[in-house]
């Protein structure tokens, strides 16, 4: 049981709290819901390594908790939560781009294993491309993470998303087609992702043979 | 796509949720759960209550009308989406197992609405608000002590009509006031099971929950008077086969029927006047 825990990267917790999520996983009704909620999501603010991951940590206490009570506190007071940050997430960039890019790879990562009877969460749609398309304007493009934050999110969920609203996603694809051709002033290293992305949801949300070893092999001498 | 225009139209929707955070709920110490499933705590299980209220308080029509329009917080979004997920999955098991099942009722039954019988398949509530309602209804029921104790005590086959509680079939075509009935009598019913001892009684440990037992949750008089206006014709409810016969007065909380034996001797109005 405790190699698990290290793949829910806690270690960036304090002692207590890291003894609080463990207790969670274990023992959901034992503890403070509320305060395990609020101790992840500030986390995932402000740490970009464990936000990729948190949504394990989430799903698993939301498991541990409908098999030990049949209850779902947890995973209301987190959604409620996400909420919140979500209403705010314009001043948080304008605040800290670091904390706006780990609330989406958050909020994303929680799109992705939280799952109500295997389905992806409805009401999380919505806000998850309004995130992402926040992220393919003009004033994201030129900072290199945001543009490294979107293209791993559609990496991940790219095909989920689009399952789910499919208008959106042909939305957001003309933003990055616009961006990737008309906007000045880009990094080549964000041209060469956005280009990477496009073929990727071309190829139906994967990269052919060729196309990979142009992206992701070392280049020969 | 301004995403401008959805930041305003949800902070629009911000002042809904209000409806759903009232004070605690009076008849909570038989229950496990919040209204909203969720195991009691202190936080908005209670709005479900207030907004719940409404609903039932409404003369017989179309159906429930809700002083609360469909949550904006993404908690009961999720929640509501899994509802009727698990809807829609127990529509389609019962369109399967329905004539079967319909058979053993009609054996086993000997207390349901007969008027309204109605063959599976045929003449099924499809209604998916009706069906909602109803499972929430059914969920309130069944998310109580009593009645663990009575799936316990008593396993399906043993059971005997008329004296074991069975659950009303949501997918039967009821009139409103019929199936509000039924779910009443249900719950009247499963009393027969609540524990025993108020005071020592002990809730699912938890520590999310802070409201302590409250053996002294008071009669509002204001409910019971609906309950006279709503159903004038109690003659039939039936005694639990225990001495415990808990006066169920109130229709304001669905979730919870009785009360205390001990207010019940003091402040009771007088008479069964519950279904």
């Amino acid at each position: 049981m405790e190699n698990s825990t290290d793949d829910y990267k806690i270690q960036s917790f304090d002692l207590e709290t890291q003894t609080l999520l463990k207790t969670a996983l274990k023992d959901p009704s034992s503890v403070n819901l509320e305060k395990v909620s609020n101790v992840i999501v500030e986390q995932s603010l402000k740490d970009c390594v464990f936000s990729k991951e948190a949504g394990r940590i989430c799903y698993t206490i939301v498991q541990a908790e409908a098999k030990q009570s049949s209850g779902n506190v947890f995973r209301r007071l987190l959604l409620n939560r996400l909420q919140q940050e979500f209403k705010v997430r314009e001043e948080t960039r304008t605040r800290s781009l670091q904390e706006w890019v780990c609330y989406v790879t958050f909020i994303c990562n929680i799109f992705d294993y939280l799952k109500v009877n295997d389905m992806p969460m409805v009401a999380l749609v919505q806000p998850v491309y309004d995130c992402l398309t926040r992220l393919a304007r003009p004033d994201a493009l030129t900072n290199e993470e945001e543009v490294d934050c979107l293209v791993l999110q559609l990496h991940r969920i790219g095909e989920q998303l689009e399952k789910m609203n499919i208008q959106r996603m042909d939305e957001l694809f003309f933003l990055l087609r616009d961006g990737f051709l008309l906007q000045e002033g880009l990094a080549s290293m964000t041209r060469l992702l956005l280009l990477e992305i496009l073929e990727f949801r071309a190829g139906g949300w994967m990269l052919n043979s060729t196309a990979h070893k142009y992206y992701y092999s070392e280049l020969a001498e | 796509m301004s995403h401008k225009n959805k930041m305003k139209r949800s902070e629009a929707r911000v002042g809904e949720e209000e409806c759903r955070s009232s004070g605690p709920s009076r008849w909570s110490h038989s229950r496990k759960r919040g209204v909203d499933g969720s195991l009691r705590n202190n936080s908005d299980e209670d709005g479900d209550d207030w907004c719940r209220h409404a609903s039932f308080t409404t003369p017989e029509s179309s159906g429930p009308v809700s002083r609360c329009s469909r949550p904006t917080d993404w908690g009961s979004q999720v929640e509501d989406e899994e509802m009727r997920r698990d809807m829609h999955k127990d529509m389609q098991r019962r369109r399967i197992l329905g004539p079967e099942v319909t058979q053993r009722e009609r054996r086993a039954s000997s207390g349901s609405s007969g008027s309204c019988d109605s063959r599976e398949g045929e003449n099924m509530e499809t209604d998916e608000s009706v069906l909602l309602r109803r499972q929430k209804q059914i969920s309130y029921g069944k998310n109580t002590l009593a009645y663990d104790r009575y799936i316990k005590e008593v396993p399906k086959h043993l059971r005997q009509p008329g004296i074991h509680p069975k659950t009303p079939n949501k997918f039967r075509k009821y009139s409103r006031r019929s199936w509000d009935q039924q779910v009443k009598l249900w719950k009247v019913k499963l009393h027969a099971w609540d524990p025993p001892s108020l005071s020592s009684q002990k809730t699912t440990p938890n520590s999310n929950s802070s409201q302590e037992l409250d053996p002294c949750e008071e009669l509002d008089f204001g409910d019971v008077m609906d309950i006279e206006l709503d159903f004038p014709t109690l003659s039939h409810s039936e005694h639990p086969p225990t001495a415990h016969w808990v006066h169920a007065s109130s229709v304001t909380d669905q979730d919870y029927l009785g009360t205390p034996v001990k207010v019940q001797r003091t402040e009771s109005p007088g008479g069964p006047d519950m279904v």
